[in-house]
């Protein structure tokens, strides 16, 4: 059996969604990121029933669940791309003002969609973000971020000459474009050969330098857990279960579907 | 508002190589317009009427249907791979998303209704002489109002499951000040009278032009929101 399967402690005591939010912005152990009783529907369909979270900074959670679970929509609300039917977001504990456009300063968000032009070069797409994000050192900021990612030699290239795992890394350069304090990250194996999933776990492990907040969603249940310091399953647009990696046995595969079936 | 501004560059710029690049609308225009006067010079009875009578109100018609092929194609490249939600989710005010795009189409219809006075002047046989300058600002001012409109119903469009037919359902009845004005002061313009007689017409295209624009700025934010 796996350890936290019906026990919820664990999760609650590592990351507690305060009463006062603006209280515990002064505490050391700040939440960066942090969601209250949020919904979102679509007509009659509840995507996101109520979801509270509270992540600290250098904390990166994954999120594990069927299709449909809500997952994506999670993100979206999280990245101030949808707005929520009830509930609310904190940022550092500042409250999403939804439409406020600089809240996406501090965000990157890696879709399943590249956000790419095809017909643009891989330089030139990045220096366009990098411009809208007002970058004063883009030309820099491009060529490292092309260096860091392997893809220099292609910097000419345009996008729709770029192979698929070459693309998903041009899009998590762009996501990681105006080095955002918070990532958030979908599906971002999907596609993927073998090689460029290496790749990608690189780039990704990277990410756990201690300053970001990383959350992504992903169906690869080996690497999301390899990368996690925290794990959740959702289900229905609810955590079903989540807790601290180190929670978790030898086989989260088999732990996943029988969380799932028992929440079905 | 420099940034501001420099965000508007940015995406207008983006915008212009993208077009540069694929020569997708402005080929597809260009190519409509030529046909469609020569079709309207075979399609016309020379004997019977003259062509100072009609050109001025086929002109418009053809820059209102060449303006549909060309803005109606907005967001299309946008949706490839979710660019557009790439540029919502940038640091961008959703008004000046609206002034970039507006404004690259203005420049690729601009292209094309002065084409369109071109072709027309050439297989009509017209005379514009000193009020060139004059027709030329008339037809920027009736582009800016098409693309202010245009824009703003091809965002809500775009998505949509009868998108390419709703949009002219949506769009002409809201056009037909643009048609009225247009076709009034073009028409003083052909048939050689001076400037002043069309000051009028010019004075509602500008209103309009203007309202529609601060209408689709304010407006567009509704549209591409959630």
């Amino acid at each position: 059996m796996w350890p936290g399967t019906q026990d919820w402690g664990g999760w609650l005591t590592s990351v507690s969604v305060p009463a006062h939010p603006e209280a515990d912005e002064k505490s050391s152990t700040n939440p960066v990121l942090r969601a209250q009783g949020l919904v979102r529907e679509y007509g009659s369909v509840i995507a996101v029933d109520g979801i509270d979270l509270s992540l600290a900074k250098g904390e990166f959670l994954t999120i594990f669940g069927p299709n449909g679970a809500g997952k994506t929509s999670l993100l979206a609300l999280l990245a101030g791309a949808l707005r929520p039917s009830r509930g609310q977001v904190w940022l550092r504990g500042e409250a999403l003002d939804f439409g406020e456009v600089e809240w996406h300063r501090r965000i990157g968000v890696l879709s399943h969609q590249t956000f790419l032009y095809g017909h643009l070069s891989a330089e030139e797409n990045l220096r366009f973000y990098g411009q809208l994000f007002g970058l004063s050192d883009v030309d820099d900021v491009v060529r490292d971020k092309l260096q860091h990612l392997g893809l220099q030699e292609r910097a000419a290239s345009l996008v729709r000459d770029l192979s698929h795992g070459m693309r998903q890394r041009l899009a998590l350069a762009r996501a990681l474009l105006h080095d955002p304090d918070i990532v958030l990250l979908d599906e971002p194996y999907t596609g993927l050969d073998p090689s460029a999933a290496l790749v990608l776990q690189g780039v990704l492990s990277d990410l756990r330098d201690g300053r970001r907040t990383v959350v992504m969603v992903t169906h690869n249940l080996s690497e999301g857990v390899a990368l996690a310091t925290t794990v959740a399953i959702m289900n229905c647009g609810r955590f079903v279960w989540q807790g601290k990696r180190a929670e978790l046995g030898n086989d989260f595969g088999q732990f996943y579907h029988g969380v799932i079936e028992g929440h079905g | 508002m420099r940034n501001y501004l420099k965000q508007v560059g940015t995406i207008l710029w983006k915008d212009l190589l993208v077009e540069f690049r694929t020569r997708e609308r402005l080929i597809t225009m260009g190519a409509f317009v030529v046909l469609v006067a020569i079709l309207f010079n075979y399609a016309t009875d020379w004997v019977r009427v003259s062509p100072e009578d009609i050109a001025s109100g086929l002109v418009w018609m053809t820059i209102m249907f060449a303006g549909l092929l060309g803005v109606g194609r907005t967001f299309h490249l946008e949706a490839e791979d979710g660019a557009f939600q790439g540029i919502l989710l940038s640091p961008v005010p959703k008004d000046a998303i609206f002034l970039a795009k507006a404004l690259a189409n203005f420049v690729f219809l601009y292209i094309v209704a002065l084409l369109v006075v071109a072709v027309f002047i050439f297989f009509f046989g017209l005379e514009v002489g000193s009020n060139f300058g004059m027709l030329t600002i008339v037809i920027g001012l009736g582009v800016l109002a098409f693309v202010a409109l245009g824009t703003l119903f091809t965002a809500v469009s775009t998505g949509t499951r009868m998108g390419d037919t709703l949009l002219p359902v949506l769009i002409f009845p809201l056009l037909a000040p643009v048609v009225i004005y247009g076709t009034t002061a073009t028409s003083q313009f052909f048939s050689g009278r001076p400037v002043t007689e069309a000051e009028g017409s010019i004075r509602m295209l500008a209103a309009f032009a203007l309202m529609a624009f601060f209408l689709g700025s304010w407006l567009f934010r509704f549209v591409v929101e959630d």
